[in-house]
């Protein structure tokens, strides 16, 4: 059955009034380069379809410390911005040219593993998301709580993410795809990271993975392993470990699940053996 | 099933269509406009043969809602194709056999379009990053690269 109605709203009131009034039998897209593709092929048969293009969600300011990004802001007016260079690296391995013109942030962070590449860095600068219903009003939670299964978020069937916020990084970061191919390429692992050090010690350190898991993942072990201790080979070294044991990759038509738990660790290394280098 | 009237832009002409909900621009260039450069290709966002300038921006109209571009600028492979002869972007695919079998070809000329519009001059990195999102099921980039290059110094010395 062909979709019976599309609508587009020219504001987040009309959205929310919308997803009410059409509930579950409304299928919602901002720049089409998820949903689009899998209506196009019959394996999505919406009834109903709402974009969100016009409804006013695309800019990107800065709010003091905080990068405030808009849902629908497109990837390549991410790459724009200059405050936060780990997500200009993020955007430049995202698809090709079209794609980051059409793709969304909020949309990214529904594009299920091995995509996903903005997401995860996100998740690395400890990122949260707003998510909007006209019955609660706003709500903020952690990107990471946002994530609880493979295609599934913590998003409410009447909500809609409206922006992600991003604290300035405090310490250093690094960010790298690997894959079969240079561009516009699904990740056999991606690897973000954000490292702040006192002295010479890490204080607070954050690794996500992704590709490797249901959704964007943080390696939480080998986040605490690192704490307290010199950022220096032997401890990269046990950190890369940590994260490799502690993923949960699948295989697929990029790569077996083993490969990409060496890799896991591989990357994890290089990163962070990166960040040293930069001293 | 109501249909809609969409006003935009193409190739400098104000055109009109009358669309069903969620049509894409690349079926209205196709089959209700019958302007057949641009391609249907993969129609997953994946292959850049359907890609478009909006705005001067590269898109794929497979994933377009023609209703999302209403009074927006749409250029087609049609739209820098001159009444008589070529385009230069055009006559350098020609001159450094950058065209095999020609499926890629209209989606690689608008993006090598909206790049020289960018940078007049750029690198060869440069242009492998802008057609990164553009197949060519012949493998055939090297003329495509060589191509590009050529098209940039025919369009500076012009």
């Amino acid at each position: 059955m062909a979709v019976q109605d599309y609508f587009l709203p020219k504001s987040l009131d009309q959205a929310l009034d919308l997803l009410v009034e059409h509930g579950p039998s409304l299928l919602v897209m901002a720049g089409g380069t998820i949903a689009m593709p899998l209506i196009n092929d019959g394996v999505s048969m919406p009834e109903k379809v709402m974009g969100l293009r016009h409804a006013g969600l695309n800019t990107i300011r800065r709010d003091n410390g905080t990068l405030v990004i808009g849902a629908t802001a497109t990837l390549t007016q991410l790459g724009q911005q200059d405050y936060i260079p780990m997500l200009q690296e993020a955007v430049r391995h995202i698809g090709g040219w079209q794609i980051r013109n059409m793709g969304t942030v909020g949309g990214n962070l529904f594009a299920p593993p091995p995509a996903g590449d903005l997401a995860v860095a996100l998740l690395a600068l400890d990122a949260t998301v707003t998510l909007a219903s006209k019955k609660r009003g706003l709500r903020t939670i952690l990107l990471q709580e946002f994530f609880t299964g493979f295609m599934t978020t913590a998003l409410a069937p009447d909500e809609l993410v409206t922006e992600v916020r991003v604290p300035l990084p405090r310490g250093k970061t690094g960010y790298v795809k690997y894959a079969r191919k240079h561009a516009n390429t699904p990740a056999i692992v991606t690897v973000a990271t954000h490292i702040v050090t006192e002295g010479n010690k890490v204080v607070d350190a954050r690794l996500a993975l992704n590709a490797v898991g249901p959704h964007p993942i943080r390696a939480q072990r080998a986040e605490k392993l690192l704490v307290g201790l010199p950022l220096n080979a032997e401890n990269i070294s046990l950190a890369a470990k940590e994260a490799a044991a502690e993923c949960d990759p699948s295989t697929d038509a990029i790569a077996t699940d083993w490969y990409r738990r060496r890799m896991t660790e591989v990357f994890v290394r290089r990163v962070l053996e990166h960040l040293v280098e930069q001293e | 099933m109501p249909s809609r009237i969409v006003a935009f832009n193409l190739n400098g002409r104000d055109v009109e269509v009358m669309v069903k909900p969620l049509t894409t621009l690349q079926t209205v260039l196709r089959e209700h406009l019958h302007l057949t450069a641009t391609k249907s290709g993969c129609r997953q966002g994946g292959c850049g043969t359907c890609t478009v300038l909006v705005n001067g921006e590269p898109m794929l109209s497979c994933l377009l809602p023609v209703e999302d571009i209403a009074g927006q600028k749409v250029v087609t492979l049609e739209g820098i194709t001159p009444i008589e002869g070529l385009h230069p972007i055009q006559q350098a695919f020609f001159d450094n056999y950058a065209i095999q079998c020609g499926y890629c070809s209209p989606g690689v000329i608008m993006v090598i379009k909206a790049l020289l519009d960018r940078n007049p001059n750029p690198t060869r990195q440069e242009i492998m990053d802008a057609i990164a999102g553009n197949v060519c099921r012949c493998t055939g980039y090297e003329p495509i690269l060589r191509a590009a290059e050529d098209a940039a110094r025919r369009l500076q010395s012009a």
